[in-house]
C-alpha cells in the first residue's frame, strides 16, 4: 500500500476490519441514542465532569454534549446534528436508522455479498422511499389545529406532556402572529427570552417585545402607559474623538480643554429627541420612551429623565428590527429631521427586576409582527431545555408551513415504506434486490424502538402492525399507550415531511459511504513533508 | 472621578492560565475595612453585581473561552450565584421519573486549595500548596469568583484530544460565526457594556499559535463593527513550552515540526489581524524566540522559574500585565485606554514590546538612590519574544510599584556622600526614575507612573523568586528561611515602543515566509488560500517599515 511505503508508521485497517470498525461505532453510538426515541423514549442526564448537569432527550443536544472520541461515530454525530441545523428535528432518527442500515448490511456481507451491490439496492429502495413518502404525505390547509398537532407531536418526544403541551399553544400562538400571507416566515422575529424564576410552566407568549434591560437612571419612570417608541442607532454618549499622545502635553487639564466642546455636540442629539417629546406629548396623556442600540451616557440619561423619559442603551442589534416590526415606526441612524411617523406605539411599557437582571416589557402594540416568547424556569437546566424545545417546535412549525402538507407519524411511514419496499424487492433483477431487502427491515427499526420504549415486545408490535398494514390502505401507526396499531391521522399525530425526507436522504447516503469504506488509516501529517 | 470600565476578554487555556494569575492577583490586593483606601479603582475591571438573593457581588467584568474538558473542577456556571444543584436531587419532570444519569467525561475533584477556599476556617494565602505538582489546568489555581455568564466553553473541540485539535486559525473564524459566538457570546459582550456609565474599551488576552488566533481575530472585527469608538488592547500570549516540542523519535520530530510551522502560519495571520483591527497589541512569551519554538526562556536575575510549567510562566506574565495596565486603573488618573494607544502607536506602530523588572532589586533597608546608583544592568526585560529593548529612540511607559516615598532617598543628617548625587534633589520617585531614566537613554520619550501598592504574591502565586529574597521582596543578606513565604514584592513593568520591535517583526515575516501555505490543509481547506496568505506577509512587512526611521522625536 502506497501509504504504508511512505509512512510506515500509519496505522492501518483494511476491508474486513475497516467495515467492522464501522459498524461497530454505528451500533455503538444507536444504542446509546435508542432509549431516547420517541414520547415514551428515557430522560438523559449529564453530569459533567465538574458536577454540571444538563438534561435532555434531545437527540441533538446529546451528540453535542457528548464526548465523542470514535471517528466513525464522530463523523455519524456530525452528519446527524447537521440534518438537525437543517429541519430542526430527526436526530435521533437519522442515528438509529444508520445504525440498523449497517446492522443489516453486516448480515449480507458476512455471507460474501459485495457492499458495492448493497448500496447499489440502498440507493434504489432510498428513492422508492422517497416515492412513498411522497404517496403518503397528507396536504394540509395551514390552520391552528394542524399546527398544534405537528408542534404536540414534536415537543412531546421532548417534554413531559403537560408542559409540551403548554409550549405547543405559545409556540403556534407565536408563529400565527407573525405570519404574513404570502411571506415566509421568519423565526427570528419571536424572541426568545429567558427569566429565571417560577416554574417552567409559567412560561408565556407577549405579545410584544421583552428586552433583558432597563433604564440606568433613578429618576426615570419603571411604567409608562400610551408610548410612543423611538427605535434609534445614534450615540448618545460623549467621546474624545481625537486622542493626542500625552507626551507633548503638560497637564490634563490641557488636554481636556481641547476637546470640552465635543461634549455640547451629544447634548444637541438629546436635546431633538427631548423637543420632539416635548412637542407630542406635553399636555396630552402621551409618553415618550428611547430604546438605543448605541450607548447612553449618565448625562444624556439625566436630561432624558428630567423629561420623563424611558431611556435603553445598548440593545440588541436584532431588536431594533423586531421592534419596528412590533410597534411600528422606523429605526433612526440620525436626529435630523426627526418625525411622529418615525415613531412606533405602544400601550404599556414597564420594567421588571430580577435580582440584577433588569428587564424591559413592551406590551399592548396594536399589531405587533414581532413577539417574544417569555421562557420562566427555576434553574439553568429547565430554561435550557425549555429553550431547545421551544427552538425545535417553532421550527416544526415553521416546517409544516413550508411544506404545506405533513406525514402521518407514530412509525407510520417506516410501516408502509417496508410493506412497499418488499413489494418492490420481487420487481429487482440480481443481488441489488437483498440490499432493497435490507433497506426495508432497517426502516422498521424506528417503530420496533418506539414500542420497545414504551413497554412492548418488539416482535409482537412489528407483527401487528405489519397485518394491520396489508388489510388497512391507510397508513398505520402504533398507539404507544394501548401498543395496538391506529391510524396516526385519528389521534393527531403527524411529522414534518421534510424531516422524514431528510433522514431518507441522508441516512442512505452516510451508511453507503461507511460501507464502501475499505481502509481506515490514522497518519500524521507527516507525508506532507514529501 | 468617573470609572471608565473596561471589558477583559480572554481566549484560550493558557491566555486563561495568564489570566486566573491576573485576577488572583488583583483579588488579593482588594483591601477589605482598610483605613487606606486603594490606590487602584478597581470598578474598571470589576462589576459589582448582585444575586437573586440579594447578595453583592464583586466580580471580575469577563468573558473567558476554552475548550471543553479544560475547566477542571470548575462549574461552567460558577457556583457563586447558584449553589450547584446535586445531581441525584435534582428534580426532573418526565414520566415515571425514567431518568438515566451519564456521566460526561471524567469526573474532576476539587483539590486541596479549592477545598480549603469553600471552607471558611481557613485562610489559603498564607498556605502552601503544592501547585507545581497539582496544577493540570487553570482552574486548579482560580482564586477569583466569576458571575455565571463569564465561561464560554466550545463544544465542537475538545481539550487535548488529537481527533479534534483546534489548531488552525480558519477553524477559530469559522467557529465565530457559529449561532453559539456570532448570537450567544456577541451578546454577553453588549450585556456587559450596557451595565457601564462609561465603557472605554476591551483587553482582549488570547492565545495566537492556535486556532484561537482566529477566535479572537473575528471577535476583534466584530468589535470594530459593533463598538468602533472603543480601543482595544490585544494581548497575544505565547506559551514557553509545548510538549511536541520534547521528540524522542523521528516521527515525533517531524510531526513537531509541522506543529511549529502550523504555529507561525497561525501567529502571522493573528498578528496581521490585531494590527488591523487593535487600537495596540502586545506580544508576551517568557520564552526569547517565540516563533516556530518558545527557544530559551528568559534569564530574570531573581527569578527561578520552571518554563515547561505553564503556571510558573503565565504568573510572570500575570505580574506584567498588572502593573503596566495600572496606569489607566489608578483613581488618581484619568488615563484612559486611547491615551495608551496615542502615545504609543504614532506612525502606525501598533506592535508594541512590553518588559519586566521582578521583583525589583532593592535591597532590604536601603533606598531607592543607592539602589539605582549602584545599577549596573538595564533596568527592564523584555517579555516579548524576539525583541530585546534597547535604550535608544524609544517612545516608554514605566510603571514602577512597591517602593514607598519614604524609600526614596537617605535623609540629609545620613546622606553623605548621597548629596553630591544630582539626583538627591529629587523629591518624589516619580521625579527620580524620571531623572534616572533620562540619563540612561537616548532620544526617548518616557513616562512614569509611581504606584505605592506593592504586588501581592501570596498563595496562589508560585513562589518562584531566589533565595536572597525577604518576606516583602527585597533583597536581603542572607537567604529567607524555606518555610517564609514572600507577601509582596516591588515591581518594574513598561511597554515600549522603539525600532527593536521592527526587528521583531521581521524576524516573524522572514519565519512565515518560508512556509508554504498549501501544504498546510487545515489553512486551504478553511478559506485562505496563498494569496491570502501572501496579503498577511505584506502587511506584516509594511508594519515593520513603520519601525523603520529614526526621525522619532
Amino acid at each position: 500500500m502506497a501509504i504504508s511505503l511512505l509512512n510506515p508508521k500509519a496505522e492501518v485497517a483494511r476491508a474486513a476490519q475497516a467495515l467492522a470498525v464501522n459498524i461497530t461505532a454505528a451500533k455503538g453510538i444507536s444504542d446509546v441514542m435508542k432509549s431516547n426515541l420517541g414520547p415514551k423514549g428515557t430522560m438523559k442526564m449529564l453530569v459533567s465532569g465538574a458536577g454540571d448537569i444538563k438534561i435532555t432527550k434531545d437527540g441533538n443536544v446529546l451528540l453535542h454534549e457528548m464526548q465523542i472520541q470514535h471517528p466513525t461515530a464522530s463523523l455519524i454525530a456530525r452528519a446527524s446534528t447537521a440534518q438537525d441545523d437543517m429541519t430542526g428535528d430527526g436526530t435521533t432518527s437519522t442515528v438509529l436508522v444508520i445504525g440498523e442500515l449497517l446492522k443489516q448490511a453486516d448480515i449480507y456481507i458476512a455471507e460474501g455479498l459485495h457492499p458495492r451491490i448493497l448500496t447499489e439496492g440502498f440507493d434504489k429502495a432510498r428513492v422508492k422511499a422517497l416515492e412513498v413518502l411522497e404517496k403518503i404525505k397528507i396536504p394540509v390547509e395551514i390552520n391552528k389545529e394542524i399546527l398544534t398537532d405537528v408542534c404536540k407531536t414534536s415537543l412531546r418526544t421532548k417534554l413531559h406532556q403537560n408542559l409540551a403541551d403548554l409550549l405547543t399553544d405559545v409556540c403556534v400562538d407565536a408563529v400565527l402572529a407573525i405570519r404574513q400571507p404570502d411571506k415566509p416566515v421568519d423565526l427570528h422575529m419571536i424572541e426568545l427570552m429567558e427569566m429565571q424564576h417560577k416554574t417552567e410552566t409559567d412560561t408565556q407568549l407577549v405579545k410584544g417585545l421583552v428586552l433583558d434591560h432597563g433604564s440606568r437612571h433613578p429618576d426615570m419612570p419603571k411604567s409608562l402607559k400610551n408610548c410612543y417608541i423611538l427605535t434609534c442607532n445614534v450615540s448618545m454618549e460623549y467621546e474624545k474623538s481625537e486622542v493626542n499622545s500625552g507626551f507633548f502635553y503638560k497637564t490634563a487639564e490641557e488636554r481636556e480643554k481641547l476637546v470640552s466642546a465635543e461634549r455640547e455636540f451629544i447634548e444637541q442629539r438629546v436635546k431633538k429627541v427631548v423637543e420632539l417629546k416635548k412637542s407630542l406629548c406635553n399636555g396630552t396623556d402621551k409618553t415618550f420612551v428611547v430604546i438605543n442600540q448605541k450607548g447612553i451616557d449618565p448625562m444624556s440619561l439625566d436630561m432624558l429623565a428630567k423629561e420623563g423619559i424611558i431611556a435603553l442603551r445598548r440593545a440588541k442589534r436584532r431588536n431594533m428590527e423586531r421592534l419596528a416590526l412590533a410597534c411600528g415606526g422606523i429605526a433612526m441612524n440620525s436626529f435630523d429631521d426627526l418625525q411622529e411617523s418615525h415613531l412606533g406605539r405602544a400601550g404599556h411599557v414597564y420594567e421588571h427586576v430580577l435580582g440584577e437582571n433588569k428587564y424591559t416589557f413592551v406590551e399592548d402594540c396594536k399589531v405587533p409582527q414581532s413577539v417574544t416568547i417569555l421562557m420562566k424556569g427555576p434553574n439553568k437546566h429547565t430554561l435550557l431545555q425549555i429553550k431547545d424545545a421551544v427552538r425545535d417546535g417553532l421550527r416544526a412549525i415553521n416546517n409544516t408551513i413550508e411544506d404545506k402538507a405533513v406525514i402521518p407519524g407514530g412509525g407510520a411511514f417506516e410501516v408502509t415504506a417496508n410493506k412497499e419496499l418488499l413489494a418492490y424487492k420481487d420487481e429487482i433483477k440480481g443481488k441489488a434486490r437483498l440490499g432493497v431487502a435490507a433497506y426495508a427491515e432497517a426502516l422498521l427499526v424506528i417503530p420496533k424502538t418506539l414500542a420497545v420504549n414504551s413497554g412492548f415486545d418488539a416482535q409482537d408490535t412489528i407483527v401487528k402492525l405489519q397485518e394491520e398494514a396489508r388489510l388497512n390502505p391507510e397508513p398505520i401507526g402504533l398507539d404507544l399507550t394501548s401498543g395496538e396499531p391506529i391510524n396516526p391521522k385519528d389521534s393527531g399525530i403527524y411529522d414534518n415531511y421534510v424531516v422524514k425526507k431528510q433522514i431518507m436522504n441522508s441516512c442512505s447516503i452516510i451508511a453507503s459511504n461507511l460501507l464502501l469504506v475499505d481502509e481506515i488509516m490514522r497518519a500524521g501529517m507527516s507525508s506532507l513533508k514529501g | 472621578m468617573s470609572t471608565k470600565e473596561i471589558l477583559t476578554l480572554q481566549f484560550g487555556h493558557y491566555s486563561n492560565f495568564v489570566g486566573t494569575h491576573w485576577w488572583n492577583l488583583q483579588d488579593l490586593s482588594f483591601q477589605y475595612n482598610s483605613s487606606i483606601p486603594s490606590e487602584i479603582n478597581h470598578d474598571v475591571l470589576y462589576r459589582e453585581g448582585r444575586t437573586n438573593k440579594g447578595e453583592v457581588t464583586f466580580t471580575p467584568r469577563l468573558l473567558l473561552v476554552d475548550l471543553k474538558g479544560s475547566l477542571g473542577s470548575l462549574s461552567e456556571e460558577c457556583d457563586l450565584y447558584e449553589p450547584k444543584i446535586d445531581p441525584s436531587k435534582a428534580q426532573i419532570n418526565w414520566h415515571n421519573n425514567q431518568v438515566q444519569v451519564q456521566q460526561v467525561g471524567p469526573s474532576h475533584s476539587k483539590n486541596q486549595f479549592q477545598q480549603d477556599l469553600n471552607d471558611p476556617n481557613k485562610c489559603v494565602l498564607e498556605q502552601s500548596y503544592d501547585f507545581e505538582k497539582t496544577t493540570k489546568v487553570w482552574s486548579d489555581f482560580l482564586y477569583s469568583r466569576f458571575h455565571p455568564r463569564t465561561i464560554e466553553t466550545i463544544k465542537e473541540y475538545q481539550y487535548c484530544n488529537e481527533n479534534t485539535p483546534f489548531d488552525a486559525f480558519p477553524l477559530g473564524s469559522a467557529l465565530w460565526k457559529t449561532s453559539q459566538f456570532i448570537d450567544d457570546f456577541s451578546d454577553k459582550i453588549r450585556s456587559y457594556i450596557e451595565e457601564c456609565d462609561h465603557f472605554q474599551g476591551f483587553h482582549f488576552l488570547t492565545d495566537c499559535t492556535n486556532a484561537f488566533s482566529g477566535l479572537s481575530s473575528s471577535c476583534l472585527e466584530f468589535i470594530r463593527d459593533e463598538y468602533d469608538r472603543k480601543s482595544v488592547l490585544v494581548l497575544p500570549v505565547i506559551p514557553s513550552y509545548f510538549s511536541d516540542n520534547l521528540i524522542s523519535n523521528d516521527n515525533e520530530k517531524s510531526q513537531s515540526l509541522i506543529n511549529d510551522s502550523v504555529r507561525v502560519i497561525n501567529l502571522a495571520l493573528g498578528f496581521n489581524q490585531f494590527n488591523t483591527n487593535s487600537s495596540l497589541f502586545v506580544p508576551l512569551s517568557v520564552g526569547c524566540k517565540g516563533w516556530r519554538q518558545p527557544g530559551p526562556k528568559r534569564v530574570f536575575k531573581n527569578l527561578e522559574y520552571d518554563n515547561k510549567m505553564a503556571y510558573h510562566s503565565s504568573a510572570i506574565l500575570a505580574a506584567a500585565l498588572d502593573t503596566f495596565t495600572l496606569k489607566h486603573r489608578l483613581k488618581s488618573s484619568a488615563f484612559t485606554l486611547s491615551d495608551l494607544g496615542a502615545d504609543l502607536t504614532r506612525s502606525g506602530r501598533k506592535a508594541v514590546a512590553a518588559s519586566i523588572n521582578m521583583p525589583f532589586p532593592m535591597k532590604e533597608n536601603s533606598d531607592l538612590l543607592e539602589c539605582l546608583d549602584n545599577y549596573q544592568e538595564p533596568l527592564y526585560h523584555s517579555i516579548t519574544p524576539n525583541c530585546d529593548i534597547g535604550s535608544r529612540r524609544l517612545m516608554q511607559h514605566i510603571t514602577i510599584r512597591g517602593i514607598k516615598e519614604g524609600q526614596l532617598k537617605k535623609p540629609l543628617d545620613k546622606a553623605q556622600k548621597q548629596r553630591e548625587l544630582p539626583a538627591y534633589r529629587a523629591n518624589s520617585i516619580q521625579e527620580m526614575m524620571a531623572l534616572y531614566l533620562a540619563y540612561t537613554t537616548d532620544a526617548t520619550a518616557n513616562n512614569v507612573t509611581v504606584v505605592q501598592e506593592a504586588l501581592n504574591v501570596k498563595s496562589p502565586f508560585p513562589q518562584i523568586f531566589a533565595k536572597n529574597i525577604g518576606k516583602n521582596g527585597f533583597i536581603s543578606d542572607h537567604n529567607r528561611l524555606s518555610e517564609t513565604r514572600i507577601d509582596s514584592i516591588p515591581l518594574l513593568a513598561g511597554l515600549h515602543s522603539g525600532s527593536e520591535i521592527g526587528e521583531m517583526l521581521e524576524s516573524l515575516h522572514t519565519e512565515a515566509r518560508k512556509i508554504k501555505i498549501n501544504r498546510f490543509h487545515q489553512f486551504a481547506g478553511g478559506d485562505i488560500d496563498r494569496d491570502d496568505y501572501e496579503e498577511c506577509l505584506d502587511n506584516i512587512f509594511t508594519l515593520r517599515e513603520n519601525y523603520e526611521d529614526s526621525y522619532l522625536i
